[in-house]
């Protein structure tokens, strides 16, 4: 047995047991923390393409959600179109908004670009609460769509159990980890990698680092897009406060920060870690001590930050490969026993 | 037509209130190369610490300036010196300070949320202080006189904050760091220290903006968060780590907000701040008085 071997295995027993938990759960609420999870796991993936691999901070990511969730709410609820095409029209406009954003903003560095998507993701909240209508499509300003939950099916992305919801949001992740998984062995990600640490080495070798970011950030606004039809589908209400807040934004950064930006399991392992703590928080001291878990996030990151600056998935990952270490050489010892 | 002069003036009084908020993260910015994200939070606190001075004591709001500036001096040096300093050096070669960005983020979310559970979401107000509503007739014109106070107190607070920055031996080592820290430290100038002061200074304008709020402005703990945004645009709009520029930007917010209704529904004047910062942004990023700077 090598170490690979045991990295497949890991990986094939992590995936039986997450198709295999609703079999076990039957509790909507857990479910729905579960869900919840695996959507923040999936965001802070796709964040990651710009936010770790490209070396960059964009602070305004839940204005693509909120792109995905309003362009696939706008038409089923108006056209009666699929919200699964209106997933992709969703993660198309997205892409345009991200390359837009991208083009002017990856020449500044740190603090501007970090500021640049503040602004944009808000001025396009101040602009949804603002509009009403926009031409023939109703967006119904701050108060925001409602889906009604009639004509159930996969069709119409509408399921009666979460079960259903649990195992979409399950595929969306793992595809969006192999993914990630395959640009960071691509040339696109050691692109990225070089530009994100030594930019100006990276351009005397002639790697072209604006593009590189570009391809990232187009990628990432049109994976993060999609999440958002998924969230409207799943909670059936979507407002500009709900899906384009400041707060979902620094909460995707946050939490990618502090599993681990620029790794693949960083991110999964924030949301892992973190969104237990935010759920449970809300749902024991939500009454009396509201805002709790946030003044634990804020604790942690700057925690992370001060000792960790790689995230937790580094102790983590050695702590694994110590385990794992151990692990053979016991088996190595029996052998020759 | 009287009422745009009305407006016109009104948005000059309010806007360099803006720019008083904006003064501190423009201080930090210029010494640090850092964008404090937890600006506006420092702001909440010091308003939080005005608040409960005037509340507990009844004397007039200006009065507790001498309790809120060098409370929040020290809040803000130690801050820095604790938190902060540590991440500067980690990262001593580190051009692009992001990880300083990331924890001024966490600052702002525990200071934000703190502050929500020890005084809860209400919102606060000191309803029976001097200045409470007060309009001074200008002719047909009506003009706030709190705004009025903040006005004058801003143009105070910049032109104190430039002649210390210019004479005084601590001002000029300020400077010297902001423009060389390697040459400044070669001179004998520890640069934590300035940086601890400096941070110290910013928290300090932060509490003095918050004073000139207090008399008509409600204290909640989300507050921060919208002078934080606007402190953001105002600084890029004039250049960051400009005193001038900082001025200059919170009017022209300002003057947005107070003429922009006189056009349109309110609401869009928020929008349009955004795209003239966004455009600022992207045409002159070193905004109407920033150095040209290599970003």
């Amino acid at each position: 047995m090598t170490h690979q071997t045991i990295n497949k295995t890991a990986c094939i027993l992590a995936a039986i047991i997450a198709l295999g938990l609703p079999l076990v759960i039957r509790s909507a609420t857990y479910l729905h923390i579960l869900v919840l999870l695996y959507f923040y796991a999936y965001l802070t993936t796709s964040w990651n393409l710009v936010g770790g691999f490209a070396g960059v901070l964009p602070l305004g990511h839940a204005a693509f959600v909120g792109i995905g969730a309003y362009a696939s709410t706008v038409l089923f609820l108006q056209y009666g179109i699929s919200p699964w095409i209106g997933m992709i029209v969703g993660g198309i406009l997205a892409t345009i908004v991200g390359i837009l954003i991208g083009l002017p903003t990856f020449k500044m560095r740190g603090a501007y670009f970090a500021l640049a998507t503040i602004a944009f993701a808000e001025g396009i909240r101040v602009m949804i609460e603002n509009i009403d209508r926009l031409g023939p499509f109703v967006l119904n300003g701050p108060r925001g769509l409602q889906i009604p939950p009639l004509n159930l099916g996969l069709g119409n992305f509408l399921f009666a159990g979460k079960e259903p919801y649990y195992y979409i949001i399950l595929f969306m992740l793992a595809a969006v980890l192999m993914l990630t998984y395959s640009i960071s062995r691509s040339k696109l990600g050691y692109y990225l990698n070089a530009g994100g640490e030594e930019p100006e080495a990276a351009m005397a070798l002639g790697v072209n680092v604006a593009r590189a970011k570009l391809i990232a950030m187009a990628i990432s606004s049109f994976l993060t897009a999609l999440a958002g039809t998924f969230y409207a589908q799943f909670t059936l209400y979507i407002h500009p406060k709900s899906v384009v807040s400041l707060d979902l934004s620094f909460e995707i950064a946050f939490i990618a920060l502090i599993g681990g930006r620029g790794s693949i399991a960083g991110p999964v392992l924030g949301a892992l870690l973190l969104r237990p703590v935010s759920d449970f928080s809300r749902i024991y001291f939500g009454d009396t001590l509201p805002g709790l878990h946030l003044v634990i996030f804020g604790v942690v990151l700057i925690l992370v930050m001060i000792y960790q600056p790689r995230g937790l998935q580094e102790p983590l990952t050695r702590l694994y490969d110590q385990l794992v270490d151990r692990l053979l050489r016991r088996k190595a010892g029996e052998v020759q026993a | 037509m009287i009422y745009l002069l009305e407006d016109t003036i009104n948005g000059i009084l309010m806007g360099s209130i803006y720019g008083l908020t904006a003064l501190g993260l423009t201080v930090i910015f210029g010494v640090l190369k850092v964008i404090n994200f937890a600006h506006g939070s420092l702001l909440m606190v010091g308003m939080y610490v005005t608040y409960w001075t005037v509340a507990l004591s009844g004397v007039h709001p200006y009065l507790s300036l001498v309790v809120v500036v060098p409370v929040m001096f020290l809040f803000g040096y130690y801050l820095q010196d604790i938190v902060i300093k540590p991440i500067f050096k980690a990262e001593k070669e580190v051009r692009e300070p992001i990880t300083v960005i990331i924890v001024t983020t966490g600052v702002w979310y525990i200071l934000d949320n703190l502050t929500l559970l020890i005084f809860g979401p209400q919102y606060r107000n000191l309803p029976d202080n001097p200045l409470k509503g007060k309009m001074l007739a200008l002719g047909d014109m009506l003009i706030s006189v709190p705004k009025l106070w903040g006005f004058v107190t801003t143009l105070m607070t910049a032109a104190l904050l430039y002649w210390f920055l210019q004479t005084t031996r601590l001002g000029r080592a300020i400077r010297a760091t902001s423009l060389d820290r390697q040459a400044s430290s070669l001179m004998g100038i520890s640069p934590y220290k300035v940086y601890n002061v400096a941070f110290g200074i910013g928290t300090a304008t932060a509490g003095i903006a918050a004073v000139t709020l207090i008399p008509f402005y409600n204290v909640f703990p989300t507050v921060g968060v919208l002078f934080d945004i606007k402190g953001f645009i105002i600084v890029v709009l004039g250049g960051l780590g400009s005193i001038g520029g900082a001025l200059l930007g919170g009017i022209i917010i300002g003057l947005i907000e107070s003429v922009g209704p006189q056009f349109m529904a309110a609401t869009w004047t928020e929008a349009i701040v955004y795209g003239l910062f966004l455009i600022f942004l992207f045409v002159k990023p070193a905004g109407l008085f920033g150095v040209k700077y290599d970003w």
